[in-house]
């Protein structure tokens, strides 16, 4: 961690898309740091460009412009395989659409993170204890009792806790949550964000996107993006 | 392990996977079966050529033949390179049933040492009578002092639907009148005029069966002595037009055949001063494939040809499958952003579809091959029912010169189809799975979120 305490910083990004013959501008300019620790909400309107920074943090795509930095790394200059490690080991994804893999079941779709950075012999190797400790996050999330079901038999609720308990797999330091309530009625979404809550208080980084003000709320500090820029900083 | 997992997962909840497999499992099937015959038909060709010929041939261009024929054989039984050698008269003769000169026919005439010719050539296992006394092969059974002729089985018998011949218990007593035209060493017929033709009478001894078409509907064999006689090759320095030569098992077709060919060249200079040196010039030395090469290389077109349809077959199958991937990285487009989000690699998704084209090609190729080999093992027998049912024949038996239809399986056949099939597999999914190893993440899931 850098002297300043500063996880994850985006100076200063800019993010464009093609959109049919033209580009849009998604991101212009926009900064952000976070803390170790903090649990922060990023709220706006949809097309403000929530979705896209947190995919810059999380370095699923890179910035046109600026930089984003994981403890004073730029990750938008990683090679392709240390941004691939940096996606395995220090994040962890949760999508609106929980994204789970139909054709794999709750126990596999948690382990896949845990598979995914390790060849065949180096998971032979530590497969009991990532099954144990899968099968921990699982029970954790309270479906001890769908750990063979596949994901089509659950409902949206269970999919979303599925889904946290995959991004928890590897014991990220970052965990980005995309509209992780989006989907879900607010029951179970509200289980959702104190699971989220729970998560914080044990220390968890959590960086959320929302365009629910109440939602954005439940985190520990708030950051409002209007069309590509960061206009408000609440803590 | 996901590389293994999820291809396998693919493959069995996809139903457009098993479209896939078929596809390859149809072309294997057909490819292997296909080829499997007609290896089975050129192999057995090969081998019967291969029997009529001996391993190689010293042979006249000319029907003139050449001198000194025997002098070479102690050359060549001297060198110890050859376990027997053969002397052959071959020219063309006119024949008729004793009586019926309006049914004369052309054929060809082989005159040969039964013994010599069956140690040299597959010659004596081809006779039905005479088969264990080679020696008496031109010797009739009905009256052994008359001059015997063994002619090849097309020529005598009719195959039955079944493709056999129906032989009768001993030669019939049947007369032919076999003219040739006698020539001198110089190549001009021995007698002027219309008298230049010599006939003399044989009487059926036996018949011969090579298996092969045009020996056996073409070739009379005679003894060496009265072919000589007949060709206008006998006197004090007789003639013959070839030495078949059967070599010792250590010495290989190719290297025998040159080293005779060696031997020929300095027994030409030692025979440079003799009479009838001219002679010597016509002669060549071949291995029997070469000898033979102008029906050989047909079935080997026809082979290469078969082939050569058979990529066109792989190019299709690679097409469908390069189709089917297509369609399912179409869809699995979603799947390949959550796998890049959970930091699997470039190189991780080309494993993953990597292996799913591999699977494909292993259970198609593998269901393909277990379903060629059930129906080779039993082609025969559903050929017959077919026959007895409705009268249908893969080749009509009465036509052609084979038995069953060949169902050996060819163990270097069997590699061939099947690694090609892994191979038109793989080929056919590397366009779509490197199109998804490039795949931006980010692209795929926000469609999907929208």
């Amino acid at each position: 961690m850098s002297d300043s305490g500063i996880m994850v910083e985006a100076q200063d990004v800019s993010k464009s898309y093609p959109m049919g013959s033209v580009r849009v501008d998604v991101l212009k300019g926009a900064g952000l740091s976070v803390k170790q620790g903090q649990f922060v909400a990023i709220i706006g309107a949809s097309g403000s460009g929530k979705s896209t920074l947190l995919h810059l943090l999380g370095g699923l795509d890179r910035p046109d412009k600026g930089r984003v930095c994981f403890r004073g790394q730029d990750i938008g200059r990683l090679r392709s395989s240390r941004l691939d490690r940096y996606r395995n080991q220090t994040v962890g994804f949760v999508f609106q659409f929980y994204h789970l893999l139909e054709e794999l079941n709750i126990l596999e779709n948690v382990l896949m993170p845990a598979m995914a950075g390790k060849g065949v012999f180096q998971w032979l190797a530590c497969r009991s204890d990532a099954r144990k400790r899968a099968r921990t996050l699982i029970e954790t999330m309270g479906l001890a009792h769908r750990v063979k079901h596949k994901p089509f038999q659950l409902s949206g609720g269970e999919r979303q806790r599925v889904a946290i308990a995959r991004a928890l797999m590897n014991q990220p330091e970052l965990l980005l949550a995309d509209e992780p309530t989006g989907n879900l009625d607010s029951a179970t979404g509200n289980g959702i964000l104190e699971g989220l809550e729970r998560l914080h208080q044990a220390g968890q980084t959590i960086v959320m996107v929302t365009h629910d003000s109440r939602i954005a709320q439940r985190a520990s500090r708030v950051i409002t993006l209007l069309d590509g820029r960061i206009v408000e900083k609440t803590a | 392990m996901y590389r293994l997992i999820l291809p396998m997962r693919y493959l069995l909840k996809r139903r457009i996977s098993y479209l896939a497999v078929l596809a390859v499992a149809l072309s294997v099937f057909i490819a292997f079966v296909v080829l499997t015959v007609l290896h089975g038909l050129v192999a057995d060709f090969k081998r019967k050529t291969h029997d009529f010929v001996g391993d190689c041939v010293v042979t006249s261009r000319s029907l003139v033949g050449f001198a000194y024929y025997a002098d070479f054989i102690d050359v060549l039984e001297q060198s110890g390179l050859i376990e027997a050698a053969s002397p052959v008269v071959r020219s063309y003769a006119l024949y008729s049933f004793h009586g019926r000169s309006e049914r004369t026919r052309d054929v060809q005439i082989m005159g040969v040492d039964p013994v010599l010719h069956s140690r040299a050539t597959g010659f004596g296992a081809s006779l039905f009578h005479r088969q264990d006394d080679v020696a008496r092969a031109f010797a009739p059974v009905y009256d052994p002092n008359q001059a015997g002729c063994v002619f090849g089985i097309d020529e005598v018998l009719d195959r039955n639907e079944d493709g056999h011949y129906e032989h009768y218990p001993s030669p019939p007593r049947i007369r032919y009148d076999i003219t040739c035209f006698p020539l001198t060493a110089r190549g001009a017929l021995l007698k002027g005029g219309t008298g230049g033709a010599s006939t003399k009478a044989f009487y059926l001894s036996d018949t011969s069966h090579s298996g092969l078409a045009r020996v056996d509907g073409r070739i009379v064999y005679v003894s060496l002595e009265q072919a000589q006689a007949l060709c206008g090759m006998s006197g004090q320095t007789p003639r013959v037009n070839a030495i078949h030569i059967r070599f010792v098992p250590s010495v290989s077709v190719p290297e025998g055949t040159r080293q005779v060919a060696e031997l020929w060249c300095q027994f030409k200079l030692d025979k440079a001063d003799a009479q009838f040196s001219y002679l010597l010039d016509n002669v060549l030395v071949q291995d029997w494939k070469r000898f033979r090469r102008a029906s050989i290389a047909a079935m080997e077109k026809e082979e290469a040809g078969i082939i050569f349809m058979f990529i066109l077959v792989a190019i299709t199958t690679a097409f469908i499958v390069f189709v089917v991937f297509y369609m399912i990285i179409s869809h699995k487009r979603k799947d390949i952003g959550i796998l890049k989000s959970a930091g699997v690699s470039g190189l991780g998704i080309v494993g993953v579809f990597g292996n799913f084209a591999a699977l494909i090609g292993f259970f198609g190729s593998a269901g393909g091959l277990l379903g060629a080999w059930v129906f080779l093992r039993y082609i025969n027998q559903l050929e017959d029912w077919l026959h007895d049912t409705i009268g249908f024949q893969l080749w009509d038996r009465t036509m052609f010169a084979m038995g069953d239809i060949p169902n050996t399986v060819n163990p270097y056949v069997l590699l061939a189809v099947m690694g090609t099939a892994f191979a038109v597999c793989l080929i056919g999914a590397l366009i779509p799975t490197w199109q998804a190893a490039r795949l931006r993440p980010v692209e795929t899931l926000q469609v999907n979120q929208l």
